[in-house]
């Protein structure tokens, strides 16, 4: 072996041990999962417990308030509130990148400008409109304003600036109108950049705590991160029925990274660097 | 010019962006203005009368001492975004050039980024235990006999916040970084190598000035990211022990969803905004000045 080839395997062991440190938390979740309560704080760590122990894992996906109806309700939230957010992103981008029309770059100002307005400023007079309209403590309080994300606009515009104009002038020339060009030419190109935004938006809707926390307080109504709070709030002991369920969490995560990876990884780096 | 065509069926324009623009419109401007009109009310949540009060939730904010604390918390929360972002540049620095299995390794490096919500706070709330939680086991098996208090002390609570915010940031750093080294020219390393340049040498003044636009990008995004944070604290500390990790944003959340004082919380939230705006108006003057992208 060259002195090169050492090196980078030496750096290669190094990294993979830093890596290793990097995702302990969720091994150590998955673990503690499996042990008993005696075994959570056993020292030295037991990564592999003894005996595979199932019943907090049947605890949490059981009963009356189980992550049944938590994976159920995040599902729908989620699946509505990002196909939804696709279509309207992509309508408005094309119109933003490819018509020009009278105001177009003052409404550009207005979502360049809302882009700055943090979460907090918006939560209160959310929080009293949906209650007089009747929407708080609904999945519409969720679902609704999740389908609108100017982050989305940004990025499929960003994307559709990169086509090039000519394609859309020849279809233009052979009488094809906005509709038909956005519909037949230009999304079709747009495949991958759509499943980035569509896969962002997805885990972002997962995730999503603060506005689950702000706008619901009906149990039945509750999303994962929701859910999980919920179980550790009466569960403050049960640290392997905590993992479990923390574990429900993050696994669907986990597998949509694993599946989207490409596409999530291009997407972030490309929105970051072009701005 | 081209876009000639672009002008026809310029209507079309507000079919397209119209139904995006009613919900920017519902979501977004109108809770804004509202907001900024609540900011001079005393609003409480089911309280009958509203009164205009003017500046008085402006005075009572800059005479609030738990404001203080929560300006201090924050500055205390966005020290975790520079030290992200340094770790995150040796990280792709060395996985940019320099091993084996690299896409397995970015995976690895980047998996707390997109699975973070407050599920992994909650894991991460157990690993701190203080009396027999596996980090503090560590420790003490490396002969510290008094390890930190993590979570549960009002002078580590903080920290042991921040340590989890750089976790969970350094993926994302990385991947932009990785983007950005991309994007630095082999060529110009090789020649450097060849005039004997040591790699320490390389990296301290080609790839940390040809990056500087990044860094200076995700230092500014990072802060604004962090600063509108509240989630994981919230999850697992709800801004205790004590006021200790009361960041601005969290303070913010309190004084409208636990003492429904939403007057109040619009007037603070509105004080986050500045601070917001300021470091926007930073990055764009930044942003001018860096004429190398």
């Amino acid at each position: 072996m060259s002195k090169a080839m050492i090196r980078k395997t030496i750096l290669t062991v190094v990294m993979l041990f830093f890596s290793i440190v990097m995702i302990v938390p969720f091994l150590w979740m998955i673990s503690t999962s499996f042990k008993t309560p005696a075994e959570v704080f056993e020292y030295p760590i037991r990564w592999i417990p003894a005996h595979f122990n199932w019943s907090h894992h049947v605890k949490i996906w059981s009963g009356d308030n189980s992550f049944v109806q938590y994976y159920a309700n995040s599902l729908k939230v989620a699946v509505i509130s990002t196909a939804g957010a696709v279509l309207l992103s992509s309508l408005a981008a094309y119109g933003f990148s490819r018509i020009e029309f009278k105001g177009r770059n003052a409404m550009f100002l207005i979502y360049l400008s809302m882009m700055m307005v943090p979460p907090q400023v918006l939560f209160v007079p959310k929080f009293i409109m949906f209650d007089w309209v009747g929407i708080f403590n609904t999945h519409w309080a969720l679902i609704l304003p999740g389908m609108f994300t100017i982050f989305g606009v940004f990025m499929m515009r960003q994307f559709f600036l990169s086509v090039p104009a000519e394609i859309s002038e020849a279809a233009f020339i052979d009488g094809a109108g906005h509709f038909r060009i956005f519909s037949r030419i230009v999304l079709p190109m747009a495949k991958p950049s759509l499943a980035t935004l569509a896969i962002i938006d997805f885990s972002w809707h997962w995730n999503d705590y603060e506005n689950a926390l702000v706008f619901l307080i009906d149990h039945k109504l509750f999303t994962v991160p929701l859910g999980l709070q919920n179980f550790i709030l009466e569960n403050t002991v049960d640290y392997n029925g905590m993992m479990a369920a923390a574990a429900a969490g993050i696994i669907p995560m986990i597998v949509v990274f694993l599946i989207g990876q490409r596409y999530i990884i291009e997407g972030v780096a490309s929105s970051a660097v072009k701005g | 010019m081209r876009s000639s065509w672009m002008k026809r069926q310029q209507y079309l324009g507000y079919l397209f962006i119209g139904p995006n623009m009613i919900g920017v419109i519902l979501f977004f401007i109108l809770p804004a203005l509202y907001s900024f009109y609540l900011m001079f009310t005393d609003y409480k949540f089911m309280s009958p009368d509203t009164k205009f009060v003017g500046l008085a939730n402006i005075q009572r904010m800059l005479g609030d001492e738990v404001f203080y604390i929560a300006i201090k918390n924050t500055l205390l929360f966005l020290v975790s975004v520079p030290v992200s972002i340094a770790l995150a540049f040796v990280v792709a620095v060395i996985l940019n050039r320099s091993v084996y299995l690299k896409n397995l390794l970015r995976a690895l490096y980047f998996m707390p980024y997109i699975t973070s919500g407050v599920a992994v706070a909650f894991v991460w709330m157990l690993l701190f235990s203080p009396n027999n939680g596996p980090i503090n086991g560590i420790l003490r098996s490396i002969g510290i006999a008094h390890p930190p208090g993590w979570l549960s002390t009002t002078e580590s609570s903080m920290y042991a916040i921040d340590i989890i915010w750089i976790w969970f940031m350094l993926g994302y750093n990385m991947i932009i970084y990785l983007a950005a080294l991309q994007e630095v020219s082999g060529e110009l390393l090789e020649a450097a190598k060849i005039d004997g340049a040591r790699t320490w040498q390389m990296i301290r003044s080609i790839l940390w000035p040809l990056v500087s636009p990044t860094t200076f990008l995700l230092l500014i995004t990072g802060l604004i990211m962090s600063i509108k944070h509240f989630g994981i604290i919230q999850a697992i500390t709800q801004g205790g022990p004590g006021n200790s990790t009361t960041v601005l944003s969290l303070f913010i959340y309190q004084n409208a969803f636990r003492y429904y004082e939403m007057g109040y919380a619009s007037t603070i939230s509105w004080a986050l905004f500045a601070i917001i705006l300021i470091f926007t108006i930073v990055q764009w003057l930044g942003q001018k000045r860096w004429v190398h992208y």
